[in-house]
């Protein structure tokens, strides 16, 4: 039976309500320059086996539902086989997905599905670690001088590299653990059962080689490539940002470039831009890298009511060469990320945003966006307009759509992980199993439960911030200038009005003027726009004509947390 | 006198133009007198559009015109509305050509740009900021701002020493200087780094306490949702509290703001030297007539006084720019951003406890407060001013604590924090008495 012919579930037939004209796949190397990723949890977003656990097959029946929305990538968080001691990020078999997620053959009918919507899938790929489950582990560790004993790596004690930094330094006291069996020490940067792999090794390299093939050759579209920064240890460094990491990197790259066209490897490596960039290589290395210290900076922008976060960040971000974009993002499965802001804007971001001791974690904040913001739509509104607007390829993150909420009594990071809300029914119709059977539990608080907050629901409610936002992803799309047009900040004599335009990168004199208020109040500036005048600025959404640019300062009013995206016509 | 042959007939016109500008009378007087005589002139660019210097004088005083000529239809077509730029017409080489102010034509602003700096800068969009009595302001491309100066004083002129040396210095929270040109004597022009988003500090601060006072006054039901009662009830009275929780909040900036007013100390001590600091220098400075100030300081040892530097001298929130890079200390007898020529700034050459500029901040957030409780109605003025007095406190001490975190700052300092809070009141008081007395000039 092809997934064409299975019977909908009620769930899927209740949030399939508009089906969308099927786009095609595109034929371009460089989609995702212009794409919006979606990045979901196949164990939280459906369950279609009633097994309380959400799987790829599920995925599969909410994909119409992603068509509509307007996405053009899924980024799947893990599904490979894992002990799951860190959100599947510890993978125990790279050939294979996991069995309450689903198999191989699901995992080519997800990709084979969403490419008939315009849709294309990327994974993670976990490349520096492994799970201590892993075969690879159990070989080397048995012995000092099996097959693989150097496929991880050791030592015989824990002083080398001392100065290298701790990561997950709530959890772990050291990079190095103690193995009984082996009487030896393994480095690991993250969790101490996640040993990392030794790139020194030859047949450690051809073997993650493989694995990008075998997945690639089943259809994927790339690969999201976790802690890509720390494959290498030197002495004297931080470990961090090696050129052998780099040099490996290349090699992925040009494989790919030579037997996989129109694929993307986007890199995750929480540095600052300037270092972040190398990722980038000569267009040679990585298609994407997220630019990690631009999420914090917009929530303190809004949060201080002042554009300096922002336009800071992006006076320190270096153009990148052709072929490369940043990913971008407001939130993720991982918690606020604090390590890219100073000392003391990390305390401001911890006295505003987390009161409650439980919500920080190492050095972040995990919340989701909605209480993040205090379930404020205008303030989620103009952060999502500035993740829309600024340069980058915006990542959204399952839920965020609806202004889903968090549980942060849950360990871990799974208090961001709670269930996809589909429907007010059992469970969110996030699953038909028994309640004490979910992977996680649903929302049900009277202000973020699935009773109130659904796809459901949004879907019914044209007011609702899932058709806003759907008609966001619209404009952004009929607008290729927000994906691949440069920027540049324009002065403005109010410092809780961010404005800046958005330019052709095609030589031509279109531009897009964005103009935000920061301020929970309404506020009035002056911006200069000398530039483009005798120019009719067009809102983009409603398509109203603006008063003609005829003076160096144009005034603009904007409402409390207001925000206008204004096309520069030229009609001279 | 060195004229160029080709520009023998410009005396006149030139020297008639300068009787039109209000900026020459603002010089000489409206008085007649003896006439403009022309001193020099020298040709930069030959052809068309031609560009040239003259110096004309009258008395002691010097004055610089630039001058571009063109056919009369392509200059009327240049200057467009801008006839008042017009010199007149004259012949070059047998040609007729309209001889005109060059700041006015855009090619030949460019074409001074690469001049000045060697060739080193182009430009392609110029903008005209501002016309004042000694210079004139133009952007290039909104990232180079060039002062032409049009009244010449002869050696090198302070703000341009001043600039030139804290760049050497390694100063780097000022608007830096690109290229400057100098000659017979004479500084012409400076180019320096131009930052167009950089905004005046004093805005900043106004926003900061505005939208404070607007959330805390306003009614109870439209607060936002508070947590607990009692953590509501606690904020409400406590007004520290609640500037610290406030949207807008500026003490992470006043942090910074401290922090680059340390380093253009440390820089101004760095260029023009130091020396120690003691009770007399705090006791003139701040106007000690009953002596009640060298009473309270008979303990200070000399030793523990802290420095005396080249001081800004004219330092609060109109003097300093948030821009992209961090803070920019604005005031050397310059200002792009308002275009006005600094009254009684660091050219003065003034020297005293760097406490005085500290001071003279502190007092700016002080009347920046006053401004912002006079937009509140009465009724809400107990509450509005006790916030604005938390308000103030906050960033006070955020400036004065990033001050001091500075490396090497402290050692301009007192050593003790009681004499300087002490010697901080002093001069905030003497200068709150001389802003009630002068409010304009402050």
């Amino acid at each position: 039976m092809t997934v064409d012919e299975r019977p909908a579930s009620p769930e899927a037939s209740a949030t399939d309500a508009r089906p969308p004209a099927w786009r095609p796949l595109e034929d371009d190397p460089r989609w995702y320059e212009r794409a919006v990723f979606y990045e979901l949890l196949p164990r939280g977003f459906y369950d279609s086996n009633r097994d309380g656990v959400g799987d790829l097959r599920g995925i599969v029946e909410k994909l119409d539902y992603l068509a509509w929305l307007g996405i053009d990538c899924i980024w799947l968080l893990p599904f490979y086989p894992s002990p799951l001691r860190d959100g599947g990020y510890d993978v125990a078999d790279y050939w294979s997905v996991a069995p309450d997620c689903g198999t191989v053959e699901d995992a080519a009918v997800l990709v084979e599905q969403a490419h008939r919507r315009g849709i294309r899938v990327i994974a993670d790929l976990v490349i520096n670690h492994t799970s201590d489950q892993h075969p690879w582990f159990a070989e080397s560790r048995s012995s000092r001088d099996n097959p693989k004993a150097d496929w991880y790596v050791w030592g015989d004690d824990d002083q080398r590299w001392s100065d290298i930094r701790v990561i997950f330094c709530d959890a772990e006291p050291s990079n190095w653990t103690f193995d009984p069996v082996r009487q030896q020490f393994y480095w690991h940067r993250f969790f101490h059962h996640q040993p990392d792999l030794n790139y020194d090794n030859p047949d450690v390299r051809e073997a993650i080689l493989s694995v990008v093939r075998f997945w690639l050759d089943l259809g994927l579209d790339g690969f999201r490539l976790d802690a890509a920064a720390y494959l290498y240890q030197r002495d004297g460094t931080s470990g961090e940002n090696l050129p052998e990491t780099h040099d490996f990197l290349r090699q992925m790259r040009a494989e790919i470039d030579r037997d996989y066209p129109n694929r993307v490897l986007l890199a995750e490596v929480n540095q600052w831009p300037a270092d972040v960039v190398d990722y980038f290589g000569d267009g040679d290395e990585c298609h994407m890298c997220f630019h990690f210290p631009l999420m914090p900076r917009m929530f303190m922008a809004v949060r201080r009511e002042q554009r300096f976060p922002i336009t800071e960040i992006l006076a320190q971000t270096p153009s990148l060469p052709a072929g490369c974009q940043w990913g971008i993002f407001l939130r993720n499965h991982d918690e606020l990320t604090l390590e890219m802001v100073t000392d003391e804007e990390r305390d401001y971001m911890y006295a505003e945003y987390a009161r409650d001791p439980r919500m920080r974690r190492n050095l972040g904040i995990r919340r989701r966006l909605a209480p993040l913001v205090e379930n404020d739509r205008g303030v989620a509104e103009l952060l999502h307009a500035l993740l829309l607007s600024l340069p980058g390829s915006p990542v959204l993150y399952y839920g965020d759509e609806l202004l889903m909420g968090d549980n942060i009594y849950l360990g871990d990071r799974d208090g961001v992980r709670t269930p996809m809300q589909w429907t007010p029914d059992r469970n969110g119709g996030f699953s038909r199993a028994d309640f004490a059977q979910l992977v996680l539990p649903p929302l049900m608080d009277p202000v973020y439960g699935y009773q109130a907050v659904n796809v459901e629901a949004g879907l019914r409610d044209s007011s609702s911030f899932l058709h806003w936002l759907q008609r966001m992803l619209a404009v952004r799309r009929q607008h290729p200038i927000f994906a691949t047009g440069g920027i540049e900040v324009l002065p403005a004599d109010n410092p809780s009005v961010l404005a800046y335009v958005r330019t052709s990168s095609d030589g031509d004199e279109r531009a897009v003027l964005c103009v935000s208020n920061l301020s929970r109040f309404a506020q009035a500036a002056e911006i200069s726009l000398a530039r483009w005048r005798d120019t009719v600025p067009v809102e983009l959404i409603g398509r109203a004509q603006f008063p003609r640019i005829d003076e160096d300062a144009y005034h603009v009013t904007l409402g409390p947390h207001g925000f206008y995206w204004l096309e520069l016509e030229v009609r001279r | 006198m060195t004229v160029a042959p080709e520009l023998a007939g410009i005396g006149p016109l030139a020297a008639a133009y300068l009787e039109r500008q209000t900026w020459y009378h603002a010089v000489v007087g409206n008085e007649g007198g003896e006439d403009v005589a022309l001193l020099s002139a020298e040709v930069l660019r030959s052809g068309s559009p031609g560009l040239a210097r003259l110096v004309l004088g009258r008395g002691g005083s010097r004055f610089q015109l630039l001058v571009g000529s063109r056919p009369p239809a392509e200059a009327a077509e240049v200057l467009g509305s801008r006839e008042a730029a017009l010199l007149g017409q004259l012949t070059v080489a047998g040609v007729t050509v309209l001889a005109y102010d060059a700041l006015a034509d855009d090619e030949l602003c460019a074409e001074l740009l690469a001049h000045v700096t060697g060739g080193s800068q182009r430009a392609s969009m110029v903008r005209r900021v501002s016309t004042l009595v000694s210079h004139a302001s133009l952007v290039f491309d909104e990232r180079l701002f060039m002062k032409c100066y049009r009244v010449l004083e002869p050696g090198a002129r302070p703000e341009v020493e001043v600039m030139l040396r804290l760049d050497e210095a390694g100063f780097n929270a000022m608007l830096a200087p690109v290229a400057h040109w100098r000659e017979d004597g004479y500084d012409l022009a400076l180019v320096r780094e131009f930052q167009p988003s950089a905004l005046e500090g004093r805005l900043l601060a106004f926003t900061s306490l505005r939208d404070l006072l607007a959330h805390a006054c306003a009614p109870d039901d439209t607060q936002p949702v508070e947590r607990t009662p009692s953590e509501a009830a606690q904020a409400r009275a406590d007004p520290d509290a609640q500037t610290a929780a406030a949207g807008g909040d500026l003490a992470s900036e006043m942090r910074r703001l401290g922090s680059t007013t340390a380093r253009l100390h440390l820089a101004l001590a760095d260029v023009f030297g130091d020396v120690p600091a003691t009770r007399e220098t705090f006791a003139a400075a701040i106007g000690d007539e009953s002596g009640s100030v060298a009473r309270e300081l008979a303990g200070l040892r000399d030793d523990a006084a802290g420095r005396v530097v080249r001081l800004h001298g004219d330092y609060h929130l109109r003097r300093v720019m948030r821009s992209e890079p961090g803070w920019l200390v604005a005031g050397f007898g310059d200002d792009p951003l308002n275009g006005t020529d600094a009254v009684g700034s660091s050219l003065t050459g003034r020297r005293g406890s760097p406490l005085e500029d500290i001071a003279d901040m502190c007092v700016s957030l002080k009347l920046v407060a006053r401004e912002a409780l006079a937009q509140r109605a009465p009724e809400e003025a107990e509450t509005a001013t006790h916030l604005a007095d938390a308000w103030i406190r906050r960033n006070e001490t955020a400036f004065l604590d990033g001050y001091v975190a500075t490396d090497g700052a402290s050692r301009l300092l007192p050593d003790d924090p009681t004499v300087v809070g002490l010697l901080l009141a002093g001069f905030g008081r003497e200068r709150m008495l001389r802003y009630e007395a002068t409010p304009s000039e402050a």
